[in-house]
This record gives C-alpha cells, structure tokens and sequence, in this order.
C-alpha cells in the first residue's frame, strides 16, 4: 500500500461519547487496535478523517477494531493504520477512480510468470509482478540483519574456538605430571590420547546440553521482550531442529578437535619433559 | 645476654590426613647458639621436616612456642612472620626451588629486591655471593640451564642474601649425586667456619657428619 | 627484581599458552571494541550527516520525519518567509522530494528528484562542474548513478518529465534542461539516481499537485546553543509541522534502530565475560602449578603482596598486548560488518554504523584493562593465600 493511501494520525477525534445515529453518508472505518489504544477509540466513535492535518473534512465512524497482520518491514516505524472501503478513500483523497495496485489471485494451476507475461502484455502501461517478487524485494532489510548475525555467529564461532582451545591446553598440561607418570610405567601414547579425547568428547557433550538449554532459554525471553517492546506477535528468535542440529554437531567437532590437539602435543612430549627434568 | 638464634619449647604439630590425625612432633625442646652446626637426622616421617618448617616460621605449631632472635613467633602478624624470614633466615630446600624464569643473578637478588635493597648494592652483593659458591661465571645463565649441583649452590647464595641469622636447609643433598652433594658439603663447612649458624635436616650421613650436634629424631620425638 | 618484572618473565615461560591466551583475549577485545563502536556509531553518523552543513533543525508535515512519506507542508514559500525574518534563524530553505523521469534515447527512465532552493540547502556537496544557483529555472544537477543512466555530462542538455501516465505513457509536463553539475547527494543510497533543480521547477514536475508545497524545510539557527528554545518557538508558531532538532532526529533514528544498541550491549557485555573467563583460568592454571614456587618464596621471605603483583602483573600484561592487537583487528572486523549494515536498502551511503573515533578506542581499552586486572583478582588471591607447608609438603612427596 503506497503512501499516499496510509492514514498516519492525520485524523483528530471529533467526538466520543455516546454512539450517534449512523448518517448514510458517513463511512465506516476499521482502526487497528493499537491506534485504538492510544486514541481510547471504541466502535461507534466518531472521527474526522482528512488527507492532511489542515483539511480534516469528512467524518467517519469506528465500525470495527482490527489486529494488524504482524509484519517485520513495520516494526521500527512508528505508524497506525486504518482501513476504508476503496471508493471512500479514493474520494477522501479527491482522486476517484484511481489505485497504486491490483492484487490478483490466480485459478490454482496457473503458472504465475504465464500470468505475468499476458498481463504485460494485454495491459498497456503496466507491470506485473509476482508475490514472491515483491515479497524478496521487500525482505531485503531481513536479509541484510541475517547477513550481520551470521557475520557475528562467526566471529563468535572463531573466538570461541580460540578459547576451547585455549583453554583445553591448559586443563591438559595441568595433567602432564600425571601423563609423565602413565608413560614411565609403560602406558601406551594412544591410551592416552584417547582418554584425553573421551574426556572433551563427554564435556563436549554435557557443553552442548547446557548450551542448547541456554539458547532456549535466551531465544524465548528475546522474544518475550521484543514482542512487549515492538508490541507485535512476530517470532524474533526461532531455534529450530536444523539449528540446534548444527550447534551441537559444531560445538562437539570444536571440543573434540581442541580436545585432540591438546592430546597429541601432551602424548607427543618426552615423559622427562612432562616430569620437569628434561 | 644475646637470646639464642633459635629457642624451641615443646613443640607439637598435629594435622588430619585422611581422615586421621598425624602427630608429626610430639613435644620437642631444641635450643640452636651462634655458630652451631646442628643436622637433624632420622628416618622418614620422624618429623625433621616439619621440625624445621616450625623453626622457620613456615608452619605454626599445635602447641608450644618457637623464639628467633628471642622474638616469639606466635606473637608476629603474617607480614611480619614473612619479613622476619626474609630478613633473618635462609632457607635451602631440597629441590632447590629457584625461579626458572630468572637467571642465577637475579635469583641471588629476588629476597634483597624484596627487602629494599638498591639495585647497584643487590648486584655487587648477588656477584659476590656466587663467588663465593664457585658460581661467578654462571650469573647470567637461567636457572634452567644451569645442573642440579649449580643449582643448589645458587639456592645456597640466595639464602645468605639478605645476611640471615640462622640458614635451615631441608635434605639440600637429596637430589644431588656423591659428587655435587660433597659441594655443598664443603660449601656448608665454609660456611659455618664464616660463622654462620647451620641447622640441617638431611639423611647424608657426611653431612650429619660435617655437623657439630646432631639431633636424632623418631616418631616426632627427639631421641637423644 | 620486584614482582612485576618476574610477573612478566613468567607469560614467556608457556609461548604457545601464552600466544593462544593473547589472540583469546584478542578476539574478544576486538568484538568488544566493534560493539562499542555500533552502540555509538549509529547516533554519531547520523548527527554528523544532519549537521554537515550547518542546519540545525528540520520542518517536516506534521507527524512524519523527513522523507518518510509523500505528505507535503503547504503554504511553504509563507512559512519559510517568516522563518528568514526570525532574528534568530540565519537561513531556511525548503526542499520538495519526488519522482521524475529523465528520457533516454529509447525508454523513460525512473529518478528521484529534488527540488531545492540554492542558497539554502543542505543535500548534496557538488564534486563536478558547478551549483545550481537561485533562480536558475534551466539547469539540473545530478548524481553519478544519475549522470550514467542519462548517459550525460556537465554541460549537456537532458529532458525531465513529470506527471507520467503510465498507461498511455505520456508525460503532463516536461522541460529540457542544461545539466550544470555533478554531485553527491548526503542521504541517497548507494547508486541512486537522483536530479536536483530549483524548488518551483521540480513542483511543477511533481506528480501530484505540489504548488507551493514541499517535503520538507530546513532551518539554520544563528546560535547552536539557541536551538532548542528556537525549537520549541517554532512548534507554537507552526502548528500544522513537525519541527524537529537534529537532537530530536538522532532521538527518533535511535528508536527505530534500538535493536542494534541493544545487540551491541549484549554482545559487548559477552565479549567482557569471554576475557575474563580466560583470563582468570589462564592465570588460576598458571597459579596452581607454581604453587611450589610461590610457597618457597613465601618460605624465604617473599611477601604476600610481592606475589599478588606478580599474579596482577602477567593478568594485565596479557590484556595490555591483547588489547592492543584486538583494536586493530576491531578496526578490520568494523569494516567488514560495516559494509553489511550499510547496505540496508535506502540506508544512506554516507552513513556508517562503525564510527571509529579516538575517544572509542580508549573507552574500550581501558574497559578492557580493568577488567583483565580484575579477572585476576582471583588468582592473584589463590597465590597469595597458598599454604607454605602444607605445599612444600605436597612438593617433596
């Protein structure tokens, strides 16, 4: 809907009060329920409608409250809509006869871009476009915001793994006494590694378990509080199977991995070495 | 009358192990003059260590008292029991315990530094001393590189750095060879010649030896 | 020797530990400053694109920030009369934003014009040729998306129509007119092809009936401190308009892009937790396994204070280094994620969400030193409170 046929608080309240004898010539509108809110609008109330604030001329009444349609493209924008019948708007705005736009529904079966092509062609001066080209067009904002949360996922994931890396040295050469040990009494180099391994495997796992927990947890109060701030139904944060899928298997190949370098370069020093005499 | 470097008064200590209590010392008595060389001996968890441990200040006793210099440590503050090991003992421990980081200078200098010596003074006194241990050619090599008899000598320089009353070493031969550990035998013997007050608990039968008292110690007790 | 010199003798003792550690710590600063810099950078772009040119305040129809939809303020030419005998306004100009088209050799082609009065705009910096001057009903200007699909240059002669029925794809209106120069236009996006005449020229262009109407009008105050009292006068004099100070307009931008803020809030807050967890491992492992060293110095004298320095000293060497390597890598990270953001569709291409300045830069450093000094508060403790018997103990068995 273009802009020229969105209503922003162009209206002031006429009246309140008692619900008036409907005159034939007032229109009816529907006000969508926030707009209803911040004005204390009820059905029946009276308002004056104008396509300017210096030139409120009609008067229409609430006939209905509407919930909008949760929409991303409206959230950071501060706006109110109402609806009117076509021809009562098109009157309002002194341009009878005219629209921005047909939507049209095809029979099912019917290829959209056959539809496209006849009504570019049939249809001098204008063109057609299919929902789902509009619909990608209007979603570019979206796909620039999950551009940059997948930038921030792998720096995160990058940083991250320095740090289990990091970390897993640490915890690992901690235990070089004990590894020093094993080997002075004849305990083969790939007994353990592989119990170094087993044990960022299964802290791998109990990470993963928590970490998915938490994302749950992080995921539901995010859209808790987006919803109550943008005051919308939308879902902000969506963790799904394929995701929670992917996060576990990447945190476990990290750990392992980590797990694993920390291992070879433990089993791969000279036993005197790890003992400190070396 | 001077008070004696070290007056002990029947000493306990007692600590849970387990579960079970371990009496390491069970009332002992140990008075140490100027000038002795005292070497405390006896078998393995006769409580020499933990003997030496409650001279130096390092640990506290269950019961009884421990005088340096006729000052009870039982009445010192942390910092001042701390200070009072830094300026009045030396320690020399078994596993020489130097800083690998440092190099034999500067581990010679580490106690001086702590007690506010100015560095020009700390270096002159950190190169003597490493003279004196045999040591003077190494001062620049880390404590990494040097071998274990080395080692022990610069743990010895490093004890008579801030010029103790008494030096206390714990097993100082105990991880060396016949060889080195005769080094610090006749470094010890120097030493105490100089006139520096010795008490070492040790299982060298030499070093107990070298000594002009020996304490023999069993079961937490001193038999003798 | 004290114990900050062997504090910073000890993180080249582990190079590989230490090497990790740093590039840990790294990262985290690097995040840490690229979040800083977003919970900033939006307010400090935008403010600094308003003011580019010194106007202060901004008319617009009443409910609606500027360009934000076709709505247009009628009686203008009045209403900016009246502005420009305010002794307290140096200048208002207003500024009319529309379609037009620009006819190429075989097709029309889809601008977004401007319609500007010369002597007081605030929309474009001219890098080729000449400015439009007051009056001059004969010349355009236009960006270099514009100049390209015209496929003209300073100098030529272009043909811009308005008022275009699409059905039978006849303009109402058209004028032939000399392009006069080439300019950047400050809130297109990148690649807008966007034309510039003077304000009546551009109204009769208009698609809708736009005599005596425009987008909105900008005001110059003579004294920056005099704004906001010359805000509010306005809104009582002009009722019928939306008059908003740039301070107003940061304000309303911030809204809409609070989600940023509060990402770089919560991102930066994690980047801060991510140092001083490794931080204050890196030091506690370091810590545990010279136990043996710390109790014989406490043993031979070595105050309590002596070792927490040692301990303080390595934890703020590493996020000394770290910090320094994580501001140049911040720096290069800013400019990858700013490349994104920018190109929001309709965004302009002046505007930044990274806006790296001195004041950032230090505010996130020393952020991160204090709490890298904190983190190792911990360990430093740990250290200090080993027990010296009980360890040499543990040592000699």
């Amino acid at each position: 809907m273009s802009s020229s046929l969105r209503i922003t608080l162009l209206f002031a309240i006429a009246a309140a009060g008692p619900i008036e004898m409907l005159v034939a010539q007032r229109p009816g509108i529907a006000v969508d329920r926030r707009l209803a809110e911040h004005l204390s609008l009820r059905v029946g109330d009276t308002v004056r409608l104008g396509a300017a604030p210096d030139s409120l001329r009609i008067l229409a009444v609430v006939t209905a409250v509407y919930e909008p349609r949760p929409d991303p493209a409206q959230l950071t924008k501060d706006e109110r809509y109402v609806r009117l019948h076509l021809p009562d708007l098109a009157a309002l705005l002194g341009a009878p006869d005219r629209v921005d736009r047909f939507g049209i529904g095809l029979v099912p079966g019917t290829p959209v871009s056959r539809a496209v092509t006849e009504l570019e062609r049939n249809a001098f001066g204008y063109r057609a476009y299919p929902s789902a080209a509009i619909a990608s067009g209007s979603s570019q904002t979206f796909l620039v915001v999950s551009r940059f949360h997948r930038a921030i996922a792998v720096i995160t994931i990058v940083a991250s793994a320095v740090f289990l890396l990091c970390i897993m040295l640490l915890k690992v050469e901690e235990r070089r006494m004990d590894a020093a040990v094993m080997r002075f009494v004849g305990v083969r180099r790939r007994t353990i590694f592989g119990a170094l391994l087993l044990e960022a495997a299964v802290v791998a796992v109990m990470g993963s378990v928590v970490g998915t927990g938490l994302a749950l947890v992080a995921g539901a109060a995010t859209n808790a509080y987006y919803r109550h701030f943008f005051d919308t139904a939308l879902t902000f944060s969506l963790i799904t199977p394929g995701i929670v899928l992917f996060s576990v298997a990447l945190s476990l190949l990290l750990g392992v991995a980590a797990g694993a370098v920390a291992a070879w370069r433990l089993v791969h020093t000279r036993p005197m070495v790890l003992w400190g005499r070396g | 009358m001077t008070p004696p470097p070290l007056l002990a008064r029947e000493l306990r200590k007692d600590y849970p192990m387990n579960g079970v209590t371990v009496h390491a010392l069970r009332g002992v008595s140990l008075r140490v003059d100027r000038g002795d060389y005292v070497a405390i001996v006896g078998p393995s968890g006769s409580g020499k260590s933990t003997l030496l441990q409650l001279l130096g200040g390092i640990d506290t006793p269950s019961s009884g008292s421990v005088e340096v210099l006729g000052t009870p440590l039982d009445t010192l503050g942390d910092s001042e029991l701390t200070r009072l090991r830094l300026t009045r003992l030396g320690f020399i421990f078994q596993r020489f315990h130097l800083l690998p980081v440092l190099t034999a200078r500067e581990n010679v200098e580490l106690p001086m530094a702590e007690a506010g010596v100015r560095r020009a003074e700390r270096q002159g006194r950190a190169r003597e001393l490493l003279e004196f241990v045999g040591l003077g050619h190494r001062a620049e090599h880390r404590a990494t590189q040097l071998s274990g008899g080395e080692m022990q000598r610069v743990a010895v320089a490093r004890a008579l750095a801030n010029r103790p009353a008494v030096v206390l070493a714990d097993e100082p031969t105990g991880e060396l060879d016949a060889g080195t550990g005769q080094e610090i035998l006749d470094l010890f013997r120097r030493l105490n010649a100089g006139g520096t007050t010795l008490v070492v608990v040790t299982h060298d039968d030499r070093l107990a030896a070298e000594a002009g008292r020996v304490v023999h110690m069993l079961d937490g007790a001193i038999r003798d | 020797m004290t114990g900050v010199i062997w504090g910073l003798k000890n993180l080249a003792r582990q190079p590989l530990r230490t090497g990790l550690s740093l590039i840990g710590i790294a990262v985290a600063a690097a995040m840490l400053l690229d979040m800083v810099m977003l919970s900033g950078g939006i307010d400090q772009s935008f403010s600094d694109l308003l003011l580019r040119r010194g106007f202060q305040m901004r008319l617009t129809p009443k409910g609606t920030l500027p360009f934000d939809t076709e709505a247009t303020i009628g009686g203008v030419s009045e209403i900016v009369a009246a502005l420009r005998r305010d002794p307290a306004v140096a200048a208002a100009g207003a500024v009319l934003g529309t379609s037009v088209y620009g006819r190429t050799p075989d097709s029309l082609v889809t601008l977004f014009g401007y319609g500007i009065e010369p002597e007081a705009q605030s929309l474009y910096e001219v890098t080729g040729g000449q400015d439009l001057t007051s009056g001059d009903s004969s010349g355009v200007v236009l960006s270099e998306a514009a100049a390209r699909l015209l496929g003209a240059s300073v100098g030529d002669t272009v043909t811009l129509v308005g008022r275009l029925d699409p059905q039978v794809v006849t303009a109402a209106v058209g004028r032939r007119l000399v392009v006069r120069g080439l300019v950047r236009w400050l809130y297109d996006y990148r690649g807008q092809p966007s034309v510039g005449t003077v304000l009546p020229l551009m109204q009769s262009l208009s698609r809708q009936a736009a005599a005596d109407r425009a987008s909105l009008i900008l005001v110059k105050a003579r004294d920056d401190r005099a704004v906001p009292q010359l805000a509010d006068r306005l809104r009582q004099r002009f009722p019928q308009v939306e008059v908003n100070s740039v301070a107003d307009l940061v304000a309303h931008f911030r809204e809409r892009l609070v989600y940023f803020r509060q990402l770089s809030y919560i991102l930066g807050s994690m980047s801060l937790i991510v140092a001083v967890l490794l931080i204050a491992t890196l030091l506690t492992i370091t810590v545990n396994e010279r136990l043996g060293e710390i109790a014989t110095l406490r043993a031979i004298g070595v105050s309590r204070a002596t070792v927490v320095a040692q301990v303080l000293a390595e934890g703020t060497t590493l996020t000394l280094i770290g910090a320094v390597l994580g501001i140049a890598l911040g720096l290069v990270t800013a400019r990858y994620l700013d490349a994104i953001l920018t190109s929001f569709p309709g965004l302009p291409a002046a505007f930044s969400f990274f806006v790296p300045r001195a004041d950032t830069l230090a505010f996130a450093a020393l952020v991160l030193l204090v709490t890298g000094a904190l983190a190792g508060l911990y360990p430093a403790w740990l250290a200090s409170r080993a027990p010296i018997a009980a360890t040499l103990r543990a040592e000699a068995t």
